[in-house]
C-alpha cells in the first residue's frame, strides 16, 4: 500500500526522526526526566500519605467509638490530649553512669502521668478497662506520630524540590503502609479483650500457673507459686486480663530478693520477630533475657541472674511483626503447648527437686488471667 | 514521493517503539487514577474462637468468642467430672467467603 505525504510536505520518516531527536535532546540535555520523576514521586507519596492518614483517622475513630460506648463524653478532649503529648526524651548518654536508672525514671514517670491523667478524665473505670484504653490510645498516638514524621519529610522534599528525599519516601511507603495496617486491627482486639500475638508469654505462664492465686508484686505485675515435681516455681506475668505488659523485670528482682537470691534458674518466654522465610510459631531456645523493652526491665533480669549465679534461659515463639500485634492466630495459639512442654523439660532436666525457679512470661496480658 | 511501509524496516521499528511508549504512558497514567488505595485497608474477615476445657482435660468445647471472655475465666462445671471448666485458648480463624454471582 503506498504512503503519500500529499506532495510538498514531509514524509513519515522525517517526522519520526524529528520526534526521536526531540526525545533524545529532552531526555539527555534537559532536566525534564528529573522533573517528571519528581512529579511522579510527589504524586505517589501524596497518594500513600493519604492512605496513612486514613489509617490514623480509622484508629482514632475506633478509640472514639469505644470511649463513647463506655459513656465518656469528653472523648475528643481525651484523644487530642494524648495524640501530641507524653513523649519521653532519652537521658544524656555521653555520661553513661546510671543511664538505666535515669531512663527507667523517665519511662515510669511518663506512664504514671499518662494513667493518672486518664483516671482524671475517666473516673470510676476498672483497672483492666483503663489499661485497654491506655494501650489503644498509645497505638493511635504512635500511628499519628508516624504520619506526622512522614508528612514532614514529604513537605520538606516538596519545598526544596529534593527528589532524592521523595524517592526514598516513595520506595519506603508501600512497606510502611503494610506494617501500619495491623495496628488499626490491633485496636479491635484490645477493646474486645482478645489475646494478641505478643500475649504468648503470659499464655504459656497461664498454662504453668493455672488458676493458682495471683499475688501483686509490682505495678500491673503478679506472681503465682506452683510446685512442679518438687521445685518451687515462681511465675511472673503482667496482671491480666487487661492490656498491659507490666514490669516483669522488677517483679523478678523482687522475688529474687524475697528468696534471698537463692534461685537456681530463671526462664523467660516471649514472642520474637521471625525472619522472612521462617515459619510462624517456631519455638527456639537460647540464653539471656527474652524481653524487648527499652532496657530497664531487661537489665533487672540480667542483674538478678548474675547476683543469684543462676542460668538464664530464653524461650521464644517466632512470629511476624503484624502477627505480634494482631489478635492471636490458631497457628500461634497451637505453638503455646509446645513452648509449655519445652519449659517443663527445662524445669525437669536442668533443676533439682527443692530448687527455687523463676519463670517470667513476657508480653501483653490482654485477655489472659 | 512514495514510501512503502512494508519495505521500510526502520519505520516499523520506530512506530512499534513509539506505540509501546504511548501504551505504557496511558497504562501508567490510568494506574494512578484507578488505583484503589482503600482496598489495602480491607483485611480478610475472621471469627474469634474460644476453647473451653475441663481442668482434668476430659472435656473440651469450641464456641464463638463472647465479649468478656478471657483465658482463665471459669465457665462452669464439667458435665463429666464436675470439675471447673476454664477458657484455655482464644484465637482467630479466617473466614472463607465464597463469591457467587446472582443472575437477575
Amino acid at each position: 500500500m503506498p504512503f503519500t505525504n500529499g506532495g510538498g510536505g514531509i514524509d513519515l520518516n522525517t517526522i519520526l526522526s524529528i520526534l526521536f531527536w526531540a526525545v533524545f535532546i529532552l531526555y539527555f540535555l534537559t532536566d525534564l526526566p528529573q522533573k517528571t520523576q519528581f512529579m511522579r514521586y510527589e504524586r505517589g507519596v501524596a497518594a500513600r500519605l493519604m492512605l496513612v492518614e486514613t489509617i490514623v483517622r480509622e484508629s482514632i475513630n475506633k478509640v472514639k467509638s469505644y470511649l463513647g460506648k463506655l459513656g465518656i463524653k469528653e472523648s475528643d478532649n481525651v484523644i487530642n490530649n494524648v495524640l501530641d503529648n507524653y513523649f519521653v526524651i532519652e537521658p544524656v548518654s555521653i555520661e553513661p553512669t546510671d543511664i538505666i536508672k535515669r531512663l527507667d525514671h523517665m519511662i515510669v514517670n511518663n506512664e504514671d502521668k499518662f494513667k493518672k491523667d486518664l483516671e482524671r478524665f475517666m473516673p470510676g473505670l476498672s483497672r483492666h478497662t483503663l489499661n485497654n484504653i491506655a494501650v489503644s490510645l498509645a497505638i493511635a498516638s504512635a500511628l499519628f506520630t508516624i504520619f506526622k514524621v512522614l508528612r514532614h519529610y514529604y513537605l520538606l522534599g516538596k519545598k526544596y524540590e529534593n527528589w532524592v528525599l521523595l524517592m526514598q519516601l516513595y520506595l519506603l511507603l508501600p512497606q510502611l503502609v503494610k506494617e501500619l495496617i495491623p495496628y488499626t486491627k490491633a485496636i479491635d482486639g484490645v477493646f474486645k479483650g482478645i489475646p494478641i500475638g505478643d500475649s504468648v508469654g503470659p499464655m504459656v505462664t497461664f498454662k504453668l500457673a493455672g488458676l493458682s492465686p495471683r499475688i501483686d508484686i509490682e505495678e500491673d505485675t503478679v506472681y503465682s507459686l506452683v510446685n512442679i515435681e518438687g521445685r518451687n516455681v515462681y511465675i511472673v506475668k503482667a496482671k491480666g486480663p487487661g492490656a498491659t505488659v507490666g514490669r516483669p523485670g522488677k517483679g523478678v528482682a523482687k522475688i529474687a530478693e524475697m528468696l534471698s537470691y537463692k534461685v537456681a534458674r530463671i526462664i523467660t518466654i516471649d514472642a520474637a520477630l521471625k525472619l522472612e522465610g521462617e515459619q510462624t510459631g517456631t519455638i527456639a531456645e537460647g540464653s539471656g533475657a527474652a524481653i524487648g523493652d527499652p532496657g530497664p526491665e531487661k537489665i533487672e533480669i540480667e542483674r538478678v541472674a548474675v547476683k543469684c549465679g543462676a542460668p538464664l534461659d530464653a524461650v521464644i515463639i517466632k512470629m511476624g511483626v503484624d502477627e505480634a500485634i494482631k489478635p492471636m492466630s490458631k497457628e500461634i495459639a497451637d505453638s503455646i503447648d509446645k513452648a509449655y512442654q519445652r519449659i517443663l523439660d527445662i524445669i525437669k532436666t536442668r533443676t533439682k527437686p527443692g530448687d527455687n525457679l523463676i519463670v517470667a512470661g513476657i508480653g501483653n496480658s490482654v485477655g489472659v488471667y | 514521493m512514495y514510501m512503502q511501509i512494508d519495505n521500510n524496516f526502520i519505520t516499523i521499528i520506530l512506530i512499534v517503539f513509539f506505540s509501546a511508549i504511548l501504551i505504557y504512558l496511558i497504562r501508567s497514567g490510568l494506574g494512578y487514577i484507578t488505583r484503589k488505595n482503600k482496598s489495602e485497608l480491607q483485611d480478610q474477615p475472621f471469627k474469634t474462637v474460644t476453647i473451653v476445657s475441663c481442668i482434668n482435660k476430659d472435656y473440651t468445647l469450641e464456641r464463638e468468642f463472647r465479649e468478656g471472655d478471657f483465658i482463665g475465666k471459669i465457665e462452669g462445671l464439667c458435665p463429666k467430672c464436675n470439675s471447673n471448666i476454664v477458657i484455655e485458648k482464644i484465637y482467630v480463624v479466617p473466614i472463607q467467603i465464597k463469591e457467587t454471582k446472582e443472575k437477575k
